[in-house]
């Protein structure tokens, strides 16, 4: 049986403007409180630890559980900082004891007029468990599958 | 990124042989022969095949010994389009509410 994990690499940006100067946005990535303000989205989800040292070499550690009870655990390292102008760090997402994901992310903060241009660039590592039993053939043959996977892959693609 | 991923998986599909090998491995993975022999192509044509069928993401292949063994790629269709669309997503709707605290907590004159 082969077993493994594969990765697949890719990168996003994401473009934003914001209200207020850089230094304004940077207090909202640069502050434990107020980050949280924006970072916090699964309001059903238990916080079961939640550490925020934001310095150069420093980390940052969220674990939560799920009602289901699954853990899920965000754990970043900050690489660079340059108040109000640039921050790198790395990160990592896993679901019980999957990793997820492994990225490295560049966040850019650029005064336009009043606000502020936020470029947010992610070059990630997604990994994808290898299933250790062989296909079985389901519904339909391998190829009907194969059709649909393809349809599928395109319908998100849109 | 996303459009030579697929044009890597469509060439990979756009051949007879390589979607009957495609077919055969939706079933359970198979050796260089076992996927050789049904189509009647000779070994070296077959791992071409195979190694167009590798590039585009669709099958992988672990050597034992001797033999290499082809199987489908978990995911292989699916996966890397969806996560970034996730993920993606997922960071549009905290920067929809970074962009909403930045304003509610107006900034200090400092």
């Amino acid at each position: 049986m082969i077993m493994g994990v594969f990765v697949s690499h890719t990168d996003f940006v994401i473009e934003r403007d914001l209200p207020g100067s850089p230094a304004h946005a940077y207090r909202f990535w640069a502050e434990h409180d107020r980050k949280r303000i924006w970072t916090s989205c699964h309001p059903d989800w238990t916080v079961e630890e939640d550490t925020f040292d934001f310095r150069i070499d420093g980390r940052e550690t969220l674990r939560w559980r799920t009602p289901e009870g699954v853990e899920h655990g965000f754990r970043a390292h900050y690489l660079d900082i340059v108040p109000g102008k640039q921050i790198i760090y790395a990160y990592a997402m896993n679901a019980g004891a999957r990793q997820i994901s492994a990225s490295l992310v560049t966040v850019e903060f650029v005064r336009k007029g009043e606000k502020t241009h936020m470029t947010y660039t992610e070059q990630a590592a997604f990994l994808d468990e290898a299933d250790a039993a062989p296909r079985s053939s389901g519904t339909g043959t391998g190829f009907d599958r194969l059709a649909l996977a393809i349809e599928r892959s395109l319908a998100v693609s849109h | 990124m996303k459009s030579e991923q697929f044009d890597r998986l469509f060439h990979a599909l756009a051949d007879p042989y390589r979607r009957s090998m495609v077919e055969r491995l939706a079933r359970g993975p198979a050796s260089v022969k076992e996927l050789a022999d049904p189509v009647e192509i000779a070994l070296p044509s077959a791992l071409k095949h195979l190694k167009v069928l590798e590039n585009g993401g669709i099958v992988l292949s672990e050597k034992v010994g001797r033999v290499r063994t082809y199987r489908m790629r978990p995911n292989a269709l699916k996966s890397i389009t969806q996560w970034v669309k996730q993920r993606e997503a997922a960071m549009e709707k905290a920067f929809d509410r970074l962009a909403l605290a930045m304003a509610a907590l107006p900034e200090r004159e400092e």
